[in-house]
């Protein structure tokens, strides 16, 4: 049975980037205003907040970060929960937030993602996020997260014959959408060559293949079908939801040219939505690194197993195509302020769905799904979304 | 080789350069790296299992940037073995140059080794048969 009673009715993203001059909290409270009273939904609304964050403890010395929030946030009083699950760590929360409106524990709540990374070195940042990957038996002998997606690239290619250039093309592709997107990181245009660029990071990984370190928030409020009138005219529902989890390990997986996860995921989603990969639109799914938008292009159904490279050089997963993927330009392109990134892609869609997406509004825009991984694959969460007046 | 496996005790066979595996009592499957719970039965009861020391390369990638434990010796491979008792591990390659990663091909046939890193830590491996 499709979910019926959660409604996003708001939604904002901060800047991504390098924010200098202002803290975790400032940026967090930034989200919560655009997403809250600068949407005309008054603070006093909201009765309880989910908050995605992967690492505040070593990014910026920051633990039991919900209350903290709340309270600059001016939201000090409500039930406050971070959710942890690395990158996935939005969209654990925002699931968290679907369940309590659908259990009715709940009319209206706040879901929302942070991350301050640049405030300590890089190779502190590439430290920290190492602690999503299994640290007694992939990090000790010096796997990184970009190498994790190379081996992941290496079956790939040796499988499908994808190639480097196939990823490259991702890049150019979301430097492109980011492009027209004021809050993206880069907004620049990228050629083939220079994504091309032999600065390799993880062969066959090259810089313009993985996403940028990233300050960020984003921010939605959620509602039930009795209050949402109340604050928008168009609501999008999120009619279906799955998560599953997968082995931390990478030598523990029987496929290392899909993640299993994923598939999983979005099996349920589509279950319950009652929806197939043939009724979506468009999707946002998860691009830490431009091969992870091929395969989780063929993990959620939108192309068959080895065919996401060839949907990419198409121009089928292009703003103007068939199946445009991550139309605002991704992760690659927006930044990854890791646990902003699963609230910011519901941002996208919801902006998406009721043609608020400016120079990035797709042509189609009824129903779409989002693709939010944790680490190395081992977390996923895909959401269905469809504007309500369909 | 009685006794119950653990991860320090495993972690410690590596550096000592004889590398052993789980075995579930259960159902006989080779477990490596370790897991509290058998892949093939769900059991959680455990012993030692000495390995062949064979296996095949199924993927890989050559680290350029590099943690700061290990700057030193970057570029380095890393790769996904599966052994000849069927299970996989993350091990350094070695025996290729790392700078012409395209000349390794997937599927050939490794044997266990090991390396000392400059960080002073011995790291599983695998070197062409
Ligand atoms: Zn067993």
């Amino acid at each position: 049975m499709p979910l019926n009673n959660t409604n996003i009715v708001s939604a904002a993203q901060t800047k991504f980037g390098a924010l200098t001059g202002v803290t975790l909290r400032e940026i967090f409270s930034e989200a919560v205003d655009k997403a809250t009273i600068h949407a005309g939904i008054p603070k006093k609304d909201i009765q309880a907040a989910f908050i995605g964050s992967f690492i505040p403890e070593m990014l910026v010395h920051q633990g039991h970060t919900a209350p903290l929030l709340l309270d600059f946030a001016g939201l000090k009083g409500i039930p406050a929960t971070r959710h942890e699950d690395a990158c996935a760590s939005g969209a654990t929360a925002l699931r968290a937030a679907i369940m309590a409106i659908e259990s009715g524990l709940y009319d209206t709540v706040l879901v929302a993602g942070v991350e301050k990374m640049t405030s300590v070195s890089t190779s502190k940042v590439t430290e920290a996020l190492a602690a999503a990957a299994d640290d007694q038996f992939e990090s000790s002998i010096g796997l990184t997260f970009p190498g994790v997606f190379a081996i992941a690239a290496v079956a790939h290619m040796q499988k499908y014959g994808t190639t480097e250039e196939d990823m490259a093309l991702v890049a150019v592709k979301a430097h492109k959408n980011a492009a027209t997107n004021p809050l993206a990181q880069f907004q620049k245009e990228i050629t083939l060559e220079k994504a091309m660029t032999p600065r390799y990071v993880a062969w066959p990984l090259k810089l313009f293949d993985c996403s940028p370190i990233s300050d960020g928030a984003a921010a939605l409020v959620l509602t039930s079908n009795e209050k949402a009138k109340k604050y928008t005219d168009l609501p999008v529902k999120i009619t279906g939801t799955g998560q599953a989890s997968a082995s931390m390990n990478l030598c523990d997986r029987s496929d290392l040219t899909s993640f299993s996860a994923s598939v999983d995921a979005s099996r349920q989603a589509y279950k319950m939505a009652g929806l197939k990969p043939k009724d979506m639109d468009f999707a946002v799914v998860h691009d830490c690194f431009t091969i992870a938008e091929i395969i989780a292009s063929e993990d959620i159904g939108f192309f068959k197993p080895g065919e996401g490279a060839k949907a990419v050089r198409d121009g089928i997963t292009a703003l103007d195509g068939d199946k445009p993927i991550n139309p605002m330009g991704g992760l690659k392109a927006v930044g990854h302020p890791v646990g902003a990134t699963g609230v910011k892609q519901a941002v996208v869609i919801y902006r998406e769905l009721i043609g608020d997406a400016g120079p990035n509004q797709v042509a189609n825009h009824d129903t779409a799904l989002m693709h939010n991984f944790g680490g190395t694959g081992a977390t996923c969460v895909v959401n269905i979304m469809r504007r309500a007046d369909l | 080789m009685s006794e119950k496996p653990t991860i320090e005790a495993y972690l410690k066979n590596i550096e000592e350069g004889h590398f052993k595996a789980y075995k579930c009592v259960d159902c006989g499957m080779i477990i490596a790296p370790p897991s509290g719970s058998c892949y093939g039965c769900g059991s959680s009861n455990m012993k030692w299992a000495e390995v062949s020391g064979k296996g095949k390369l199924v993927s890989f990638t050559v680290i350029h940037v590099a943690p700061d434990q290990f700057a030193e010796e970057a570029p380095y491979y890393v790769a996904i073995v599966e052994l000849a008792e069927g299970t996989r591990v993350s091990a350094r390659l070695l025996g290729f140059d790392p700078l012409k990663p395209e000349q390794v091909r997937l599927g050939i046939n490794l044997k266990l080794d090991y390396e000392k890193g400059k960080s002073g830590a011995t790291y599983l491996a695998f070197k062409p048969a």
